[in-house]
Order: C-alpha cells, then sequence, then structure tokens
C-alpha cells in the first residue's frame, strides 16, 4: 500500500505542470485530483507550484508603442510597393502581356521555327567555312613538314661528311625519318656504303637503303655494291638482303664475289647458300 | 464575426492578398509583443523584433504550407529572428533587471501594495535568472498558453522533451523564487 502511495506521489508530481497547463487528459486530471486529496505532502509541492504560475500571469509587462502598428502598417504598404514594382518588371509578366495583347498563340511557333531555320543556316554557313579554314590550314601544316623535311636532309648530308663515326651513324639515322628521299641522298648513302672506312656506319646505311629498295636504282646499286665490299660482315648483310628482296640479277655479282681470294670462309658458304636461295 | 481562421488568411497572403497580413497584426501582434518581451526585457527591441517577425512572414510567405498551424509557424520564424538579433548583439544585455525595476515602479497602480510589487520584482529576477532555453518553454506554455506538442513543433523537438524541459523550468523557477522571496 505504502509502495502504492509512494509511486503514485512521484505520478502526481510529474503530471502537476500538466495540470497547471491544462494540458491533461480529463481521467488523468481526475487522477491526480483524487491523489492530492488524500495526500499532504503532494498538496504542498502542489501549492507552490500553483503559487509560481499564478504569480507568473501577473507578471506585468507595458504596452507596446503605438508606433509598432504605425511601422507596421507603413512596412506592410512599402512592402505591397515594392512588391508591384517586382511584378511590372519581372520577365515572366512581360512574356505574359506580350503572348496576350501582341501575338496569339500559333505566330509565336512560327517565329521560333524561324529562328531556328535560320539559326541552322547560320550554322552550316559557319561550319562550311571553317572547312576552308581546315583545309587551308592543312596546307601551312604540310608546307611546315615538307620544310623540316628539307632541313633533315641538309642536316643528314652536312653530318654524313663528319669525321667522327658516331655522328655519321646518326646522319644516317635521320633517314629513317625522310619520307622521300631525293638523288642527292640516295648518292650519298651509296658513296657512305661503298667507301665509309667504318663498318658500322656501312652497315646500318645499307638497312637505311633497304628501305627504299622499292626504287630500281636503288636495288641496282646494291647489286653493283656487292663486288665492291671487302668486310665479311658487310658482305653477309648485303647476301641477306638480296635474299629478302628476291633479286636475281645479283647471283652474277656474288658469283664473281666467290671468286675472290680473300673470301672468308664463313662468307663463301653464306653465298653458296644465298646463291642456291635466288636461282 | 471571426471567420476566417489564422491558416486561410495566411494562405491568402500567400497568394497575393498582401492586406490580409493586416488582421493577422492585429491578432497576433501583442501575444508575439509580450514573447519578445519576456524573452529580452527590452520593450524598444521587441517592437523592432515584432516588426521583423511580420516582415519575414511576408517575405518568406511561399514557405507556409497550411499544414501546420499558423502559430506555429509564426513562432518559428521569432525564434529565428530572436536568435539572429542575440548574434548581432553578444555584448548587449538581456534581461537587465534594473530596467525592469525602472518600468515597473513608473508602471504601477497607485492601488498595487508593496508586497504584490515586491513579489512580482522577484518573479521577474528569477525568470531573468533561468537560462533562455527554461524561459522559453515557460513563456511559450504560460504565456502564450500552447500545449506541449504545439510547443515541440515550435522548438523542433520532441514532447516528452518539451514536458521534461517545462518541469524542470518550474522547478528552477520556484527555487529561486523562495530563495530571494525569503531574503
Amino acid at each position: 500500500m505504502k509502495d502504492d502511495k509512494e509511486m503514485n506521489c512521484e505520478y502526481t508530481r510529474g503530471k502537476l505542470t500538466e495540470w497547471l497547463n491544462n494540458n491533461l487528459e480529463k481521467s488523468e486530471q481526475m487522477e491526480v485530483n483524487r491523489h492530492l486529496a488524500e495526500c499532504m505532502s503532494c498538496q504542498e509541492a502542489f501549492a507552490a507550484d500553483k503559487q509560481i504560475w499564478d504569480s507568473m500571469a501577473k507578471i506585468r509587462i507595458p504596452e507596446p508603442k503605438e508606433a509598432m502598428r504605425t511601422n507596421f502598417y507603413t512596412m506592410l504598404d512599402e512592402f505591397k510597393e515594392a512588391e508591384k514594382a517586382a511584378a511590372r518588371f519581372s520577365f515572366q509578366s512581360m512574356m505574359e502581356s506580350i503572348r496576350e495583347f501582341v501575338l496569339p498563340q500559333w505566330t509565336v511557333q512560327v517565329g521560333f521555327s524561324l529562328l531556328l531555320v535560320g539559326l541552322g543556316w547560320v550554322i552550316g554557313n559557319r561550319t562550311s567555312r571553317s572547312k576552308v579554314d581546315a583545309v587551308a590550314y592543312q596546307q601551312r601544316i604540310e608546307t611546315l613538314a615538307s620544310q623540316v623535311q628539307d632541313m633533315k636532309s641538309t642536316m643528314m648530308l652536312s653530318l654524313l661528311e663528319n669525321p667522327s663515326a658516331t655522328e655519321r651513324l646518326r646522319a644516317v639515322g635521320y633517314t629513317s625519318e625522310i619520307t622521300h628521299a631525293d638523288d642527292r641522298i640516295l648518292e650519298a648513302l651509296f658513296t657512305t656504303l661503298n667507301n665509309d672506312p667504318n663498318v658500322n656506319v656501312r652497315l646500318v646505311t645499307l638497312e637505311a637503303l633497304t628501305q627504299y629498295a622499292g626504287d630500281a636504282s636503288v636495288r641496282e646499286g646494291l647489286v653493283k655494291s656487292l663486288a665492291l665490299q671487302d668486310s665479311p660482315m658487310v658482305q653477309v648483310a648485303l647476301a641477306d638482303v638480296m635474299v629478302k628482296l628476291q633479286e636475281k640479277r645479283s647471283v652474277k655479282a656474288l658469283k664473281t664475289l666467290l671468286q675472290k681470294e680473300d673470301l672468308n670462309d664463313l662468307v663463301k658458304v653464306k653465298i653458296e647458300q644465298t646463291i642456291k636461295d635466288l636461282s | 464575426m471571426n471567420t476566417l481562421t489564422d491558416n486561410s488568411l495566411m494562405l491568402r497572403v500567400k497568394t497575393g492578398d498582401l492586406d490580409k497580413m493586416g488582421l493577422l497584426f492585429e491578432r497576433y501582434n501583442r501575444p508575439l509583443f509580450g514573447f519578445f518581451y519576456h524573452m529580452t526585457h527590452k520593450a524598444d527591441l521587441s517592437e523592432d523584433l515584432v516588426q521583423n517577425v511580420f516582415y519575414r512572414m511576408l517575405k518568406y510567405r511561399h514557405t507556409f504550407t497550411g499544414d501546420g498551424e499558423f502559430r506555429t509557424w509564426m513562432y518559428h520564424l521569432a525564434r529565428n529572428v530572436l536568435n539572429d538579433s542575440v548574434k548581432q548583439n553578444r555584448s548587449f544585455n538581456f534581461y537587465d533587471v534594473n530596467e525592469v525595476a525602472d518600468r515597473l515602479e513608473g508602471g504601477m497602480r497607485a492601488d498595487e501594495n508593496l508586497e504584490r510589487q515586491q513579489e512580482n520584482a522577484v518573479l521577474h529576477e528569477a525568470m531573468g535568472a533561468l537560462s533562455p532555453e527554461y524561459r522559453e518553454v515557460l513563456i511559450l506554455s504560460r504565456f502564450q498558453e500552447m500545449k506541449y506538442d504545439e510547443i515541440a513543433k515550435v522548438l523542433n523537438i520532441n514532447e516528452g522533451t518539451v514536458k521534461v524541459r517545462v518541469h524542470r523550468a518550474l522547478g528552477e523557477l520556484k527555487k529561486r523564487f523562495f530563495t530571494n522571496e525569503r531574503r
């Protein structure tokens, strides 16, 4: 019984503010009332709460000045004016009035179609003009490219004269970047192939010349070169090129080569093999 | 006849009938002033803040959906206005007890006895000593006579929290009130 009462006290005190606040359901309110009637300590607590609650109601607050009302209506008027001004100049209302008074719906549609057609025409014009631009641009690029090629061949030719073998190797290397070898270059390359004192330079030159083997005069030059080479390495390399090119005219030159007295044995075997492959 | 509800008035304001805000002003300028006055104890400032709330309601009228109560929305804005004002005036001393005393002395009626005056002053002081959080729930429930569920919506917290907060606020107020009275 006592526990029950304690629980009730706790429950009631939790509800006091709600009771004061008129925040309770009818049944809850009656429950609180009933407990208060029989519990002194809760009554005391409640009395204190209620005193405060009632005093709060008596707190006097000053009246707002009349100016507050005047200010409000002034503000409201100004706000309305500002809104009206904003509405008058807004894009939407402008479109609205144009549509309502000047143009019926279909004219807007026709207008837009015309606009689109015009736009298409302008764009078309622009792109075709830019095609012309592109052609001119392409031409300029080509001119530049051929100028670069010229420069490269000139550089190559002068480098081939260089006494340093490394420089000459570099010069021959440039030929891979030269797309159209002219007679000048081919002649210089053959001169190098046949006369350069350095075997490596000659080998690289042979490689470089092979890429122009589509040209009949190049093939002819290569065949002639067979007789002029004395280095076994270059001879073997030349023989390989002949097989690769399937150059039957070289058989005669190869046979002449076999007649040479100081021919390396390995080379001799290689040449014989080559003659067999070609015939 | 007061047939137009707050919500229907505000919805008309929203659709462009701005004059209807005048009616809402007549209904709520005093409760709002009371709210600000209790929170700040500055009459002039409170008048400005009331004006500010009505301005914001006009400016942000499109945010009023009509789903909830107009009053809830209004107090929501009012709290924002108050918070902004507090932020702007960090050094500003809200709730100046001396000013309160001055005003009350001037405003007391002759027939009010001294005891009443004292009680009033003590309660004022006790209210001023509460944290703004506590003061706020007491003001909303006692002076604006809001139910807990409505306070919960204004403060964006749940109803249980409101209940606990009111209970604690009242306890705190009681403690301060009775110790001061005994002095």
